[in-house]
């Protein structure tokens, strides 16, 4: 991506960054939870866009930024940007824990996507009966509004720091797009054997690839922790979040690095939008939402990154 | 000669004080907006709709009477948020209606949806009323605006241990072992763990304990290993279909413990569950949250669930009695003012509700008034059995053969 091209993401990026200043609360409160998907959609885009191995269980690296996150805080009392600091690295090791397993027994494709869906119910399943995750009854954190917890009195401080991570990720990913990784993530999403012949380590570039990722998404779920204070098994390890990544990705556009950005934005915009429009009658925006999604994936399969691509050269 | 003159300038005056007076003499109090938190979408919508109908029935009750007194006749309007089932939404929630400029804010029904939702409430000193979540954590982390009028879970495990001793004890002790059998989430395996620690000091022997996963298609093993132990009493903690399940595929297998008690369930103090299967459904105990059986509004208010062709369940009653508590208090308070509403609360003595609760005080937000009740499946309907000074039925027990 050209320094031309990213320009769109960051003004945008600059004008959310002054939402915290004029907003109203429930529009930072809404930024703020389209951002920690925005985050973990980012992460999910390095492995899924960037490197082809599409993942359906995300959750298992958000869930366990953000129990670790939390565990580390409520049962050991360590400061909390330390307990996310370890947070963000025991999800990289999950991540490549997971990687090494499956890559090494050389499931791709679908194969690899189911294997992450399981090892994400193997971690709820396991979160929901383990008593150091507060079991099924959850972990909540006390509510103590000091930057030394990490927690703000103002949502929006809370909120430029959820924007500056995405931003962060944001470079990332642009660094690595344009670097010597982002070309051996490409060749073997592209093709793994005409890689391999090129001498690229296949194995070590996929476990590069879910580190990462999974680090990016464990950042998110500890996001999630600070912000919401309250964690159970269903939310940090449930099918949720995996699929609010992928979507994300797919809406925003795949494989681009400010795709999810977009993407988390104009979802949770439109899950919103939709709910202003069909106050009435219960359920109702979901639908509404279901097909403006079916619509928007029918006629802009590229996502809003492509569509916005086909726009400017149908113009100009 | 100087007229009396009616200047242009009086005669503004006049006609506007003229247009102005009806106004003055009719004007209606501002209404006073209440927040209800429920979630209508999602996996626990059916409750959600229990609760929003019962927050319903209560503000139109209030206001046909009069609505507050103390503000003018200031009507209730119902500003209805949807959790949908999960905590995040119910946080959004929670900042839309601090955006409208609720009062307070009653509902949430589920434990995860009533931590979230009265953490953010509390940012705003915005009062919280929960109706149902029986997590203990709601009320023990000091949040001064959150309040529980129900009872949370560790008063249910004592309350329904304490009455099985004491059933046990007046039926001549005929129940020596007991298997219990969980879903292995919520509350399931954490009761079953501490009725695994308590049921030994009331002289119960625990034969076996059974989990089982939510959701669950076929009972039978567990039906199966439940006649091979042949327990003399079997505890139930599981939700709706599991807990039907499990009641038909023992009624099938015709294996008749001497009792089934089950606390906190979701089906055995369920009316829909006595009405489609009357025969499974007969002479289960359940220790659960239920509407006063005697008081003539509780009554009254049955029958108008009843008539809108729903069943009272405990969603109703609770959320009746929640938007009862916080309109009592605004009305003491004589103001809309959140902090003197949170003052109201916070001492109050409320009686209006229909719940078999004791005078109402808040400790710590926990109302210390709220008691569980023992309830049984008798003649197809659900009576409550314990405590005795609510009662209206005595207990069917042991069930006989």
């Amino acid at each position: 991506m050209s320094p031309r091209g990213l320009m769109p993401m960051l003004i945008l990026l600059a004008a959310l960054a002054l939402v915290p200043a004029f907003g109203s609360n429930t529009s930072i409160n809404f930024l703020v939870s389209a951002l920690i998907v925005a985050l973990a959609a980012q992460g999910w885009n390095l492995l899924g866009g960037f490197c082809g191995q599409f993942s359906f269980g995300h959750a298992a690296f958000f869930g366990t930024g953000a129990y670790v996150d939390a565990v580390l805080q409520a049962r050991y009392g360590v400061n909390a940007w330390a307990a996310s600091a370890v947070a963000i690295a025991a999800g990289a090791g999950v991540g490549w824990l997971i990687g090494f397993l499956s890559f090494r027994a050389g499931l791709r494709g679908s194969y690899f996507a189911l294997i992450t869906l399981a090892f994400a119910e193997v971690l709820r399943i396991s979160a929901n009966a383990a008593p150091i995750t507060g079991g099924a009854t959850g972990l909540l954190l006390k509510l103590d509004a000091r930057a030394a917890n990490f927690q703000f009195a103002s949502r929006g401080v809370f909120c430029l720091i959820a924007l500056t991570c995405v931003a962060l990720v944001l470079a990332l990913s642009v660094w690595i797009a344009r670097g010597r990784l982002g070309a051996q993530f490409a060749a073997v999403r592209e093709n793994e054997d005409a890689a391999r012949a090129l001498g690229i380590d296949v194995l070590a570039t996929k476990l590069r690839a879910i580190s990462l990722s999974a680090a990016v998404t464990a950042a998110a779920g500890c996001l999630y922790t600070q912000y919401f204070l309250y964690l159970d098994a269903n939310i940090a390890y449930g099918s949720w979040i995996s699929v609010e990544a992928l979507l994300a990705v797919i809406v925003g556009g795949i494989s681009t690095p400010a795709g999810p950005i977009f993407g988390a934005l104009a979802l949770h915009a439109l899950g919103e939008v939709t709910r202003l429009i069909a106050r009435g009658v219960t359920g109702i925006d979901l639908v509404l939402f279901g097909l403006i999604l079916i619509a928007a994936i029918a006629f802009a399969p590229t996502g809003l990154a492509g569509l916005a691509s086909r726009l400017r050269r149908a113009l100009g | 000669m100087p007229h009396p003159i009616l200047t242009r300038r009086t005669a503004l005056a006049a006609t506007a004080g003229l247009l102005a007076a009806p106004g003055i003499l009719r004007a209606q109090p501002a209404a006073v907006k209440l927040g209800i938190l429920q979630p209508v979408t999602g996996a626990l919508s059916q409750d959600g709709e229990l609760g929003r109908l019962g927050a319903t029935l209560a503000i139109d009750a209030i206001n046909a009477a009069g609505g507050i007194k103390s503000l003018g006749g200031a009507k209730i309007e119902m500003v209805f948020a949807d959790a949908r089932s999960n905590p995040e939404a119910a946080t959004q929630e929670v900042e839309r209606l601090q955006g409208d400029g609720v009062v307070a804010i009653v509902g949430g029904f589920a434990s995860p949806i009533c931590l979230a939702a009265s953490q953010a409430a509390s940012r705003y000193d915005l009062p919280y009323v929960v109706d149902v979540g029986v997590a203990d954590s709601i009320v023990t982390r000091g949040l001064t605006n959150t309040f529980r009028f129900a009872p949370g879970f560790g008063a249910f495990t004592s309350v329904a241990i304490s009455n099985l001793a004491k059933l046990n004890e007046a039926a001549g002790k005929p129940i020596k072992t007991v298997v219990l059998v969980h879903e292995d989430g919520l509350f399931g395996a954490g009761l079953a763990k501490l009725m695994n620690a308590e049921l030994p000091k009331i002289g119960l022997e625990v034969l076996e304990t059974i989990p089982h996963p939510t959701p669950s298609r076929d009972m039978s093993n567990v039906a199966l290993r439940i006649r091979a132990l042949n327990p003399d009493l079997v505890i139930p903690s599981s939700y709706y279909n599991e807990f039907v399940l499990l009641a038909r595929t023992m009624q099938q297998q015709r294996i008749r413990p001497k009792g089934v008690y089950a606390v906190l369930n979701g089906a055995a103090s369920n009316y829909r569950f006595v009405k489609e299967f009357p025969e499974a459904a007969d002479l289960v105990m359940d220790c659960n949250h239920w509407f006063h059986p005697t008081k003539p509004l509780a009554l009254a208010v049955k029958k108008q669930v009843e008539a809108a062709g729903k069943f009272m369940a405990y969603n109703v009653p609770l959320n009746y009695s929640c938007v009862g508590l916080v309109a009592d208090a605004i009305e003491r308070a004589g103001s809309a003012d959140r902090a003197k509403v949170l003052a109201a609360i916070a001492s109050s003595t409320f009686a209006g509700h229909i719940m078999p609760y004791n005078e109402t005080k808040f400790v710590g937000g926990q109302n210390q008034g709220a008691q569980p009740v023992n309830l049984q499946v008798q003649n197809k309907d659900i009576k409550v059995i314990f405590p005795a000074a609510f009662a209206d039925a005595k207990p069917v027990f042991p069930v006989p053969a």
